[in-house]
């Protein structure tokens, strides 16, 4: 269990992801956010977590559990259960991740090697001409300096920059020095010292008082250092100052003769470069391209690691599904932000559902002893609850037994099992569509759908005609599983071939499909190496037959197509529609949406005009909205600021906030005498005023006012207009 | 500290054992397996001795120049006048005062002020070249002295000449092998035209520039190297005006010199010039420009040929020219061209697809596929953005209003038309000065107008399907700060200046017509419906 995983509370929205969100500025809709309830036990150590498990399981403590399922100790329980399903998931995420930037990373390595062969090729230098302060190798015309542009293909730079980490660790893995510098370090404010700073931190391991270049070659020149290349990987360079980069290019290229340098650049696109470096930096760089993958192949990595093929005994509902997809499309197109909406829902599901703690014992090699035995320790005010629950509550029949639980569950887990193998079947003919694997997945998880299909069913045996009707509808509504199946029927025989191959390594487990699909592939082959055979002859008989061919009906084509059909309806028939779903699936959009969607200045707007509903004051009567003097200013301010329209005359608005500051306290000294009082007037006079301006900048501040321009002195603007 | 003589020998004999402590070879030593030149104590040319001839072959027209500046140098004993270098980048100047000392076997000192961007890190570097300081792990890669004011500098400078001076003769009065025989030390200083750019970088032009005054010794030579011309230095200038020498640019004879010189094929090579070089000399005449662009292209020139070392006849130039004649135009447009490295087995696959793109560049403009990944929120506001800078503000209320139409824009036309004249002619004006700059809440405004418009197509579009289904679009709206944010960091917004009248932050886009309309078409956005073109 990583560490990350268990140190965190769970039910907490400012959780680290397993992407290092350190985008200090990128993610504002958690700054403002309230913190849920959680949890108020004190954090368990890992161990004694592991021992409140243990002895929960041993019938001594059977006592203890002859609770109701809000008890503290379900709660541990429930947050034990987060905490080990949790760190499943994150360390699947982290090397999915990391995988699929293996074979770019791979590519990389080679192309360091070949560019550094080269530049020792070009200038032969030895160690101790490093130490001659000129440059050398001049007869070479204009030094470049061997650059790799690392196409992130996106706009949005977040998810790239663990992938940057990983990078720097696997090159120096391979005896590169590396440096990893990032837009920060290219800032117009330090210049060229601030990234020379830098790299000297990172490849000397000191920072001299000065950045002095030269202290490099005589790094360099030392015998441990000498003859491997030096890496320099900037990890987002349309955000480094463009200026301060182009001299640090010029700098460099006019000593590559001496020290092999090579960049490594994180860029958008490969286009960008061209306009942001002036030309004179720009011809001192050979570049090469290489692409990382895109964030939809990491996402599809993503939801099939964790959503599909797991069963970490976490899954999300139709509606999350859809709304997590809409929200990567339309919103933050970023796998980070996915992440920690996953780990959100995760963390919100496990707190609000009570017989979640199940879940674990799910997990197990062999799971259903372990929930049999699980089961028959719950007390009965457990059992009764789980059998409470919307989806077992549709079944009439069933009786509120611990065996009962036990094999409901196991079943769930069987069936999630088939559902994935489906699903990842479905997905392997998506991929020569080009299909994304989160569409596949909502429609999946879509229960309306799943009802339309199985009633399309018992139409299908009446007539075929009206069944391709139905699939027609489906299809043209954009509904990709019945464009699949469509695409089945259609696939040529090569890729059919090897689709269904890979059919039969999803399937392993249901056998009896896997027979099905073991006999099709085998006479698919056998057609296959037929027509090739027959191919063969056409080519030698110069027979013009080759559009005949091509449309032979193939039966095997159309008995996949079938076997698909059969799947589907049988096997994917999405988790909510199951008994006990409540226990592994997530269905609240309306909380992830909150957490993920905040609405700030809404949130503020309404704490400022319903202050005494949360203070709940004595002196504030809640029930009429009549401004008093204990208010907070600018609580008071924002009240009387909702009088006007989008200008606020700043004279009248601080008479009317004098006012009502100043009647309560005439209120409580209206007995002093008036000498005093005079001049407690004009004392007060100036703090009032005081008051006022700072109210005014908090409300600035908060967003919900513009200050007054120079064209109308007098008056503040409101930005914000109704809640 | 005293080379070239015995004992340094010694020191490089025994190099294999990496622990010593004399000062000149704690310097932790290289791998043996380098050959070890000899270690001077400061830059003098260890390499070959260049005859008068070589010199001169190696360095195609610069001939004058090289003349010029040996007569300036004099013999290795007599003092020299400083000299100001100048003349156009990649016109051979550090090339040509690095061959002529190579030739002379004279000790130098060289400093460039671009890796020395500061005061401090220049002063250091010529002081520590002088006495002969290697930096070293163990005093933390230390400079010799530590100096950071121009006053200090003419000291330490003083002394540190003076001292190599005598540590110089002293070397040659012991020892019997006389590699150098002169006393002149030289200081070279270049791209000096930097310095303009420092903090109080006029005064320490004056110092550099006043150097032989301050020192008012006699054995040091000077020598500045400079992209700007003299005038630029004409204030500096104190007593002494040091003489010029300019370096012109190079003609097409002596481009080709160039480019000829260590040529694997000359015969070939001279064929594919005689090609390239007219062309694109029009365009630039910078030979580090020309030797980037010909690379690829005698590449390309090459791959139509079965051997590499064949010598072209008339038929075979003739077959190549018309190779590489499609060639020759994309390269010559092009500016930046980023490959893509593969392993061979991709190889054949990507040349077939160049092909195609040939085509089409030789062709209309192809209208590509986008090729950078945006959220939907964030393709809006970038259209948004764009039309932002490219409409005139004035228009926004015609092209965005609240009924949406047209009919209401042709009705503002006939009433107003010389107000509209009046907008055409400011739309022009912005025009010419390229993307104008908008405050936030204009670019808000025009992204809910468009987002609105959208909304509502796609309630429609689900009213017809029958099935209320979570709008994806139903909240573009949230978090676009956000969004913004991420536009504005991958350079397609830049945030300019605040506006002197109104103080709020202005920004501009930075986004061309064809990659606006190209996100335009990903989210099926009619945008040249409310681009305004007179």
């Amino acid at each position: 269990m990583p560490s990350s995983a268990t140190s965190d509370p769970p039910p907490s929205p400012s959780i680290n992801t397993a992407a290092p969100a350190t985008g200090d500025d990128l993610q504002p809709f958690f700054v403002l956010h309230k913190a849920l309830s959680r949890n108020p036990e004190k954090k368990v150590p890992a161990s004694a977590k592991r021992k409140i498990d243990l002895s929960t399981s041993s019938p001594t403590s059977a006592d203890k559990l002859a609770v109701g399922p809000n008890h503290a100790i379900y709660e541990q329980l429930r947050l034990d259960a987060f905490n080990i399903v949790w760190s499943k998931i994150d360390s699947t995420i982290n090397e999915v991740l990391r995988q699929i930037n293996v074979s770019v990373f791979d590519e990389v390595h080679k192309w360091v090697l070949e560019s550094f062969s080269i530049i020792k090729s070009c200038y032969l230098t030895s160690a101790l001409e490093i130490h001659s302060h000129y440059p050398l190798g001049n007869d070479v015309i204009c030094k470049q300096i061997p650059t790799a542009m690392l196409l992130t293909k996106n706009a949005e730079f977040v998810d790239y920059l663990l992938t940057f980490q990983e990078l720097r660790d696997y090159l120096k893995s391979m005896g590169f020095h590396v440096a990893n510098l990032s837009a920060l370090d290219f800032s117009a404010k330090y210049g060229i010292a601030g990234c020379l700073r830098s790299l000297l931190r990172q490849l000397v391991m000191m920072t001299p008082d000065v950045a002095d270049f030269s202290v490099l070659f005589s790094w360099y020149s030392e015998p441990d250092n000498y003859d491997h290349p030096i890496i320099i990987a900037i990890d987002d360079m349309e955000r480094c100052s463009g200026l301060v980069l182009a001299d640090f290019i010029r700098m460099l290229s006019d000593w590559v003769s001496k020290l092999p340098v090579i960049f490594v650049m994180g860029a958008a696109s490969s286009n960008t470069s061209r306009k942001f470096l002036p030309s004179d930096a720009l011809q001192h760089l050979q570049p090469c391209e290489f692409t990382l993958a895109s964030p939809f192949q990491r996402m599809n990595a993503l939801v099939e690691a964790v959503l599909v093929k797991s069963c970490c005994g976490f899954t999300i509902g139709h509606e999350v599904a859809v709304f997590l997809r809409n929200y990567f499309l339309g919103h933050d197109a970023t796998i980070t932000s996915f992440i920690k909406a996953l780990k959100l829902a995760c963390a919100e599901h496990f707190s609000m559902e009570t017989m979640s703690f199940l879940v674990v014992h799910m997990l197990d090699v062999n799971y259903e002893v372990s929930l049999l035995g699980k089961c028959k320790l719950l007390p009965v005010s457990v059992l009764t609850h789980a059998f409470d629950l919307p989806s077992c509550k549709r079944e009439k029949d069933s009786e509120s037994s611990s065996d009962a639980l036990a094999t409901g569950l196991s079943e769930l887990r069987r069936l999630l099992k088939n559902w994935a193998s489906v699903i990842l079947c479905l997905y392997e003919v998506g991929k020569l569509k080009k299909m994304q694997l989160l569409d596949i997945f909502c429609e999946a998880t879509d229960s309306r759908l799943s009802r339309l299909r199985s009633s399309n069913n018992k139409l299908g045996r009446v007539s075929s005609n009206s069944k391709n009707l139905i699939d027609g509808r489906l299809a043209s509504n954009g509904h990709s599983i019945s464009q699949l199946i469509h695409t089945v029927r259609e696939l040529p025989v090569a890729s059919l071939c090897k689709v269904l191959d890979l059919w039969s390594i999803h399937t392993e487990e249901m056998d009896e499909i896997h027979s099905k699909i073991q006999e099709l592939h085998l006479m698919v082959q056998s057609t296959k190496s037929c027509t090739d055979f027959q191919e063969k002859q056409i080519d030698c008989h110069r027979m013009k037959n080759s559009s005949g061919v091509g449309k032979t009906s193939f039966s095997g084509n159309d008995k996949a197509a079938a076997l698909l059909d059969d799947m589907v309806r049988k096997f994917l028939i999405p988790v909510e529609s199951r008994r006990f779903h409540e226990v592994v699936c997530f269905r609240d959009v309306g909380t992830l949406r909150t957490a993920l969607i905040g609405n700030p200045r809404r949130e503020i707007q309404v704490n400022l005009l319903k202050s005494n509903s949360y203070i709940r004051c004595g002196c504030c009567s809640s029930s009429d909205n009549a401004l008093s003097p204990t208010m907070h200013d600018s609580s008071v301010m924002y009240n009387l600021a909702q009088e006007y329209g989008d200008l606020i005359n700043l004279r009248d608005w601080y008479h009317a906030f004098r006012e009502t500051v100043l009647r309560g306290r005439n209120n409580l000294k209206c007995r002093s005498p008036v000498s005093k009082k005079a001049r407690l007037a004009s004392e007060s006079e100036a703090s009032i005023q005081a008051r006022f301006c700072s109210a005014v900048i908090e409300l600035q501040i908060t967003g919900l006012l513009r200050m007054p321009s120079k064209r109308r002195p007098d008056f503040v603007q409101r930005i914000a207009f109704g809640l | 500290m005293i080379l070239r003589t015995p004992t340094r020998r010694i020191t490089r004999s025994s190099a294999v054992t990496p622990s010593k402590t004399s000062p000149s070879a704690s310097k932790p030593l290289p791998p043996p397996s380098v050959p070890c030149p000899a270690v001077e104590p400061f830059s003098s040319d260890d390499r070959d001795p260049l005859s008068l001839d070589e010199l001169i072959s190696l360095l195609p027209g610069r001939n004058p120049q090289i003349h010029e500046l040996l007569r300036l140098i004099g013999p290795s004993n007599s003092p020299m006048l400083p000299a100001l270098l100048y003349g156009g980048p990649s016109t051979g100047k550090t090339a040509t005062v690095l061959r002529v000392f190579q030739h002379l076997r004279r000790r130098f000192v060289y400093a460039s002020c671009r890796s020395c961007y500061c005061p401090r890190i220049l002063f250091e570097t010529v002081l520590d070249q002088l006495l002969c300081h290697k930096r070293c792990r163990e005093d933390g890669y230390s400079s010799a002295k530590r100096c950071d004011k121009p006053p200090n500098f003419v000291d330490l400078l003083r002394d540190a000449l003076i001292q190599a001076t005598s540590a110089h003769t002293g070397a040659k009065m012991k020892s019997c092998s006389s590699g150098e025989n002169g006393e002149m030390i030289y200081l070279i200083f270049d791209n000096v035209e930097l310095i303009r750019s420092w903090d109080k970088g006029s005064l320490i032009l004056q110092i550099l520039f006043r150097i032989p005054d301050f020192l008012k010794v006699r054995n040091v030579g000077l020598i500045y190297i400079s992209r700007a011309l003299p005038d630029a230095y004409y204030s500096m200038v104190g007593s002494l005006e040091p003489l010029y020498i300019y370096f012109p640019d190079y003609s097409l004879d002596d481009i080709h010199n160039i480019l000829m010189r260590n040529q694997v094929n000359p015969k070939l090579y001279s064929c594919f010039l005689s090609v390239v070089l007219k062309p694109f000399s029009r365009i630039t005449r910078r030979i580090d420009e020309l030797a980037i662009a010909f690379k690829p292209l005698f590449k390309k020139y090459c791959e139509a040929l079965t051997d590499p070392r064949l010598i072209p006849d008339e038929a075979t130039k003739r077959r190549l020219f018309d190779y590489l004649q499609p060639h020759l135009t994309v390269s010559m447009n092009e500016i930046f061209n980023v490959p893509s490295w593969s392993s061979s087995e991709i190889d054949k696959e990507r040349s077939i697809n160049q092909r195609g793109k040939l085509r089409n560049l030789s062709g209309e403009v192809a209208f590509g596929e986008l090729d950078i990944h945006m959220s939907l929120s964030a393709k809006y506001l970038f259209i948004s953005a764009f039309l932002a800078s490219r409409n005139p503000a004035t228009l926004d209320g015609a092209l965005f209003d609240s009924t949406g139409g047209s009919d209401n824009r042709k009705r503002k036309r006939k009433s107003l038309q010389t107000s509209i004249d009046k907008q055409d002619n400011l739309a022009a004006e912005i025009l010419i000065k390229g993307p104008g700059t908008f405050p936030l809440e204009r670019l808000l405004v025009i992204f809910q107008c468009i987002t609105s418009t959208v909304e509502y197509e796609a309630e429609e579009v689900q009213l017809e399907n029958g099935e209320p289904t979570e709008g994806s679009h139903a909240d573009l709206m949230s978090d676009v700060l956000l969004q913004l944010s991420t536009l504005c960091n991958a350079s397609f917004i830049c945030k300019s200046n605040s506006c002197p009248l109104e103080g709020s932050t202005r920004y501009r886009s930075m986004i061309d017509e064809d990659m606006a309309f190209k996100v335009a078409r990903r989210v099926n956005f009619p945008l040249s419906k409310y681009i305004y073109r007179r």
